[in-house]
């Protein structure tokens, strides 16, 4: 186990940021903590690397307890701010060189990681940029080769590619999973369901501090009722369709909005030929009609009862 | 370690040009402007000798005692009158035309005409009024004992100074000078702006740089004394920088006591970086916000310490002796009045050791808000 939280709880005055949370993080996992906005994410890493004070709890790493003096489990871990924490004054290589010197003492092979981390993030032809001089996706990436340049074997990443464009973030991802099949453990938090099904082996939904789902995805979208999601792009449903479709076998919830209709269908049989019937029998018009597996967002969606997009 | 973060803050400071530009090029460029508006000063109160003419007449020809008094204080280096040998035309246009403040016409009694009153006509009138005494002594006590001739002519020639200056120091009083000490007090106290950065780069609730740096296997305290030992090395080249262009470019002086100049300048600048530190983990608030206080209070300091009017330093050491005291600029304006004016060093020693406890203050203050290694909010 390289992680281990129990029953932490970190509170600003009344509200309570983080209720009882506890997590493992196992070697050589991509461990997803997903979540909306002020759902927890950034707090409990903060706790995690000592950083933050709690008011109860413990965090272990590496099977030791983990504090602000523990320079041995701190020599293990890179760290991937949410906010970009780099020198304006320093060059791409020079901020690299500069944190990854925090942690290899020895000139050569800090030469040697500096120089593979560049390679890594891709940003060999920008070694003598300033980084007000690069564009957004380029400097998380510098963001995150500060981080990782001393080949950590715990990587946590909080929210890397906020604000960052769609080839970035690919490349991004793709770093992050190259990390993890080269050794390093991921912790990886995001608010973007789409990242975190993508690259976590395993992952924990947070809402308002509490973990209230942990698993893979597939165990995830197990856990709750749907099992499809039917949408139809139709101006002619009427509120008779709507009522005979509910009558449809395995069928949980139809709503119709903006001429979009959504069918969800329970754990069975799929009900996509079923539905796709009764709109012929009826001669109903539509454009579009196609079928979805569920989402971690409609996981979020039926354990909180909101949008994890909110 | 050491070298690594030293090394890579000193690159990381001298590419911070804003900085610099505060801390380095404005008190260049404000001493340049002091030397010009003070040069001036100083030039009026040097004495000019005073254009004056004496009609050539045949009074002036006769009156060989007054003469004689006139030529002696129209020669020399340290003459009292430019005098030109005139006609009374000549003299005329020369007055009207300003080129002269008065003449002189030798009749009874002697007479000087001028155009206008001033300090250089009350010169004149006053030579020629003492000139008048001194002769109508001579004469009244020749009427009455003229075998004392010999004896009057002498002691009129050797007057006697009952009041003699004694000076306690080798260095002439010169409250301009004053203006320059507080401009390089004031550039110590800018340093506080590094002060300020060093505690926001080790600070993780301040800034996202600071938060990596705390996560790293670096122990905090001593990556901050690394990186500030980087800080106060620039900001102490920067007062060194200004205190040479006063002395080798402005020709101002600052004494004989070079190695004393240099620990001043040395404690002035370890004083204005603990300032800001001190000022930036006590104020939580924007940068923003924390510039101004250091900014703010460096000027109001400034001002007591007599930057804007240096009586105010004066008026401040007598009537509230305290305020001069415990205000580190004034402390450090005196040090280095100190050491220009005064051949003794108890005064230095004195401002010394309040700077020292300034030091210790803020030093000390700064080390309690930033020891704890946990945030309770980042």
């Amino acid at each position: 186990m390289i992680v281990r939280v129990k029953n932490l709880v970190k509170r600003y005055g009344d509200l309570v940021a983080l209720d009882h949370l506890s997590l493992t993080v196992n070697e050589g996992e991509i461990f997803g903590l997903l979540g909306p906005n002020g759902s927890g994410k950034t707090t409990a890493i903060n706790c995690i690397l000592s950083l933050l004070k709690y008011d109860k709890g413990e965090v272990e790493i590496f099977g030791r307890p983990m504090a602000p003096d523990a320079y041995d489990i701190k020599r293990d871990i890179g760290i991937v701010m949410q906010n970009v924490a780099v020198y304006n004054e320093l060059t791409v290589y020079g901020n690299i060189d500069y944190f990854c010197g925090l942690y290899i003492k020895d000139k050569n092979e800090r030469k040697r990681l500096v120089e593979e981390a560049i390679d890594f993030v891709g940003l060999r032809d920008f070694t003598k940029f300033y980084p007000k001089k690069l564009s957004g996706g380029l400097l998380r990436r510098l963001n995150i080769a500060c981080g990782i340049a001393h080949k950590p074997k715990l990587i946590i990443l909080d929210e890397p590619t906020v604000a960052v464009d769609p080839q970035s973030r690919n490349r991004i991802l793709e770093g992050i999973m190259e990390l993890n099949r080269q050794g390093a453990t991921v912790i990886y938090t995001s608010h973007y369901m789409e990242e975190v099904e993508r690259i976590c082996t395993r992952i924990m939904i947070l809402d308002k501090g509490r973990a209230i789902a942990t698993g893979t995805k597939d165990e995830l979208k197990a856990m709750i009722t749907m099992n499809e999601k039917i949408t139809v792009e139709s101006f002619g449903i009427t509120d008779e369709h709507i009522s005979e479709i509910r009558k449809l076998p395995n069928i949980i919830s139809v709503e119709y909005k903006d001429n979009l209709l959504v069918i969800k269908s329970g754990k069975g049989k799929n009900s996509f030929e079923t539905v796709l019937d009764f709109i012929r029998k009826n001669e109903i018009r539509f454009d579009k009609i196609y079928s979805e597996l569920p989402t971690l967002n409609d996981v979020f969606l039926e354990i909180t009862g909101k949008e994890l997009r909110d | 370690m050491f070298v690594h973060i030293f090394a890579y803050r000193l690159k990381c400071l001298m590419r911070d040009w804003e900085t610099i530009l505060w801390t380095m090029v404005f008190p260049l460029v404000l001493g340049t402007f002091f030397y010009m508006a003070f040069s001036n000063l100083y030039t009026n109160e040097i004495f000019n000798p005073i254009n004056i003419a004496v009609i050539n007449d045949e009074q002036y020809a006769k009156n060989k005692s007054f003469r004689e008094a006139l030529e002696e204080v129209s020669t020399g280096d340290e003459r009292l009158f430019n005098l030109s040998e005139t006609t009374i035309d000549e003299a005329n246009e020369l007055l009207n035309e300003n080129l002269i403040d008065g003449y002189i016409v030798v009749e009874m009694p002697i007479k000087l005409v001028v155009n206008n009153s001033g300090i250089n006509q009350s010169i004149v009138k006053s030579f020629i009024d003492n000139y008048i005494h001194a002769s109508s002594a001579v004469e009244t006590i020749l009427s009455i004992e003229p075998e004392q001739i010999q004896k009057i002519i002498d002691d009129i020639g050797n007057r006697e100074t009952y009041v003699s200056e004694k000076k306690s120091t080798g260095g002439e009083p010169n409250t301009i000078l004053l203006y320059f000490y507080t401009l390089i007090a004031m550039t110590c106290f800018y340093g506080g702006f590094f002060g300020m950065r060093e505690i926001n780069d080790i600070q993780a609730d301040i800034s996202s740089v600071a938060a990596r740096v705390n996560a790293a296997p670096v122990h905090k305290i001593k990556a901050f004394l690394f990186s500030a030992a980087a800080s106060v090395l620039i900001q102490l080249v920067e007062v060194l920088v200004l205190i040479s262009y006063l002395v080798f470019m402005l020709k101002l002086d600052f004494g004989s006591k070079t190695g004393f100049v240099l620990l001043t300048a040395f404690i002035g600048t370890i004083t204005g970086f603990s300032f800001g530190a001190f000022i930036s983990a006590v104020v939580k608030k924007s940068e923003g916000i924390k510039v101004a206080v250091i900014v703010g209070v460096t000027m109001i300091c400034c001002f007591f310490a007599g930057m804007m009017q240096h009586e105010i330093k004066y008026i401040i050491s007598r009537k509230a002796p305290v305020l001069s005291y415990v205000n580190p600029l004034n402390l450090l304006t005196d040090s280095f009045y100190s050491l220009y004016y005064y051949d003794t060093f108890s005064r230095y020693f004195k401002n010394i050791i309040l700077l020292t406890v300034f030091i210790a203050v803020f030093c000390s203050g700064t080390y309690l808000m930033i020891r704890r290694r946990k945030y309770a909010s980042i």
